[in-house]
């Protein structure tokens, strides 16, 4: 049985792509917030795909002990259960935030979140995703273009811009995608980027100020739902042979922006590797890969 | 520069510290969660590459200020800035709160205040200017029905530094109160703003741009630092008046906002 993780899969677009996958009979361990949400999560994916192998495992991703708790629980269960293979990552949890806020480590929270979190809990199941030869999929956005980072200043301290940290975390999930491909293709573990699209998700409505929320209650409206953007987390860690790009809208590859080159992702490596307290492991070739 | 932070784990405490490590000053922070401290050592040192020492302390204990104290005088360490952020608030009626909750918010807020700022002045470095916080509140300018404790022991701080900076003026001590309006540090900072709609954004400081002008502030001329324009524009009316007059009227507004969401749960480290 191939297996999949999931973060932030208690709701929107996360839920709608476990589904996606509990139907293409993965086993699934999807990452919530909290656990009521989820134990709702779970209901309605058990409903919809009667006999899913789905269980959820709870963390604030935003803190980094969380983080790590989560990918030891899951990397425990991938062991014991699923011979340590992990197939497919998919990063996605996400946040917006109106104000400057902080974690605990004192990161901006739409930094610690939308990017380094998925960039800390790869690192964790990266020998397991190594084993399998597994796909780690960001859900991203068209909203990362026009943006560069801001390499003096990445969280923002000053002139916060709540949209402009959400973009910018947005092309550092493209940018990290690229640098994993940089580094571990030749393990056999692939990344690529959906963007989902403009999604009926609350992803506004969540902690922000009432401008946000004024905003974000009509714009939804006019997104399509989950399910559509799922059928490309689908289709990336099912067709093979692997799809060769690296960003893709309803299935089909996008075209990204030019700030994405090896250079910047070699750069945003380095500096996220620093603020997770972390070292990514130098490539193997050919000790890992589907077998 | 060597700079001392009571409440350090909580989010002022947080982005006071973020600007210091911006500016390379180096770091000794207090909280009385452990976890919270040994987070944020671990974010400054990654992003500025700074010198951040920490130890837990309840400071309403005698006894755990002198062991911090101790560990201080171990050290051998001379500081040159004090930033008091530590505050507790329970929010409710006066009758309708715990006794010790009361206690609570004067032991911490005001007793434990006086106990590091007396005994961090007592170890500034020679010869050089001191820079001292008080985090106050927008709460300090007036009486507050509903929240009368907390607005007091506010007020305390208010005093102590106008009092104080002109005490010390000499010594070359210079102090700041800041008095912020809402701040949205926790998750129930954010929804409570959230539940006030539009003036609950209005009346909101940006936590970022409060603690950079703090420093900024700290480090010029002191005095009384009110955020915002509006915070500022309301406070100077308000003076105006009666005292019992603004008493009466911001009755009327808290408990009206009590009846709209349960503020009994609210508990924040650093309440504006
Ligand atoms: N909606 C769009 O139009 C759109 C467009 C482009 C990209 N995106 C991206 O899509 C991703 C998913 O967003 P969505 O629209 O599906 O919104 P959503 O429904 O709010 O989903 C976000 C998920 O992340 C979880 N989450 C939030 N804070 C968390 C934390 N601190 N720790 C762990 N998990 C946390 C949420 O848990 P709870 O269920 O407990 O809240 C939820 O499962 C995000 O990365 C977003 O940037 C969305």
């Amino acid at each position: 049985m191939k297996t999949a993780v999931i973060t932030g899969a208690s709701s929107g677009i996360g839920l709608a792509a476990l589904v996606e996958l509990a139907q293409k009979q993965y086993a699934i361990v999807g990452v919530g917030h909290d656990a009521n949400r989820s134990e709702q999560a779970l209901k309605q994916v058990l409903a919809a795909v009667p006999g899913a192998h789905v269980r959820f495992v709870n963390g604030d991703l935003m803190q980094q002990r969380e983080v790590t708790r989560v990918a030891g629980e899951i990397g425990a269960i991938l062991e014991s259960e699923y011979n340590g293979k992990l197939d497919a990552l998919v990063n996605n949890a996400g946040c917006v935030r109106s104000w400057y806020t902080t974690t605990e480590e004192g990161y901006e929270q739409q930094f610690a979140l939308n990017h380094l979190a998925g960039f800390l809990l790869t690192y964790h199941l990266l020998p397991q995703l190594k084993r399998a030869g597994g796909r780690v999929v960001f859900t991203g956005s068209e909203s990362h273009k026009h943006m560069r980072v801001r390499w003096n200043d990445v969280m923002f301290f000053s002139g916060y811009h709540p949209l402009t940290v959400y973009k910018q975390s947005k092309l550092c999930n493209i940018l990290f995608a690229k640098g994993l491909n940089d580094r571990y293709l030749a393990d056999g573990v692939r990344a690529y980027v959906v963007d989902p699209g403009l999604v009926c998700t609350d992803i506004g409505n969540k902690n922000t100020g009432s401008l946000v929320n004024f905003v974000w209650k009509y714009r939804k409206k006019h997104g399509v739902s989950p399910q559509v953007p799922a059928k490309t987390y689908g289709y990336l860690v099912e067709t093979e042979p692997a799809p060769e790009e690296l960003y893709y809208y309803r299935c089909k590859p996008n075209r990204y922006s030019r700030e994405v080159t090896s250079e910047n992702a070699g750069r945003l490596f380095e500096l996220s590797e620093r603020l997770c307290g972390i070292q990514y492991p130098a490539s193997e070739p050919g000790k890992g890969g589907k077998t | 520069m060597n700079v001392f932070i009571s409440g350090a784990s909580g989010g002022l405490g947080r982005a006071l510290a973020n600007e210091c490590g911006k500016r390379g000053f180096n770091l000794f922070l207090t909280d009385i969660n452990e976890g919270g401290l040994k987070s944020i050592q671990r974010g400054l040192e990654r992003q500025f590459g700074i010198t951040v020492t920490t130890a837990a302390c309840d400071l309403t204990s005698d006894e755990s200020v002198d062991a911090l104290l101790e560990k201080i005088d171990g050290y051998g360490i001379r500081f040159d800035m004090l930033l008091n952020v530590a505050g507790v608030d329970y929010e409710g009626g006066f009758l309708e709160r715990q006794r010790r909750d009361i206690i609570r918010i004067i032991s911490l807020n005001n007793e434990a205040t006086m106990r590091v700022t007396h005994a961090i002045l007592s170890r500034r470095r020679e010869g050089h200017p001191f820079y001292l916080l008080f985090t106050s509140s927008l709460a300090s300018m007036y009486p507050m029905p509903l929240k009368a404790t907390y607005a007091a022991s506010k007020r305390f701080l208010l005093d102590m530094a106008v009092a104080l900076g002109q005490e010390l003026k000499q010594s070359r001590v210079r102090v700041l109160a800041l008095c912020p309006g809402g701040l949205v540090t926790t998750k129930e900072a954010m929804s409570g703003i959230e539940a006030q709609g539009f003036w609950g954004d209005a009346t909101t400081n940006p936590l970022e741009k409060v603690a950079a002008r703090t420093l900024h502030r700290l480090q010029g001329r002191g005095g009384i630092y009110i955020p915002g324009a509006l915070n500022r524009t309301l406070t100077f009316f308000g003076n105006l008046l009666p005292r019992r007059w603004v008493a009466a009227a911001i009755y009327q507004r808290w408990s009206k906002a009590q009846q709209q969401w349960n503020p009994s749960k609210i508990k924040t480290r650093t309440p504006a």
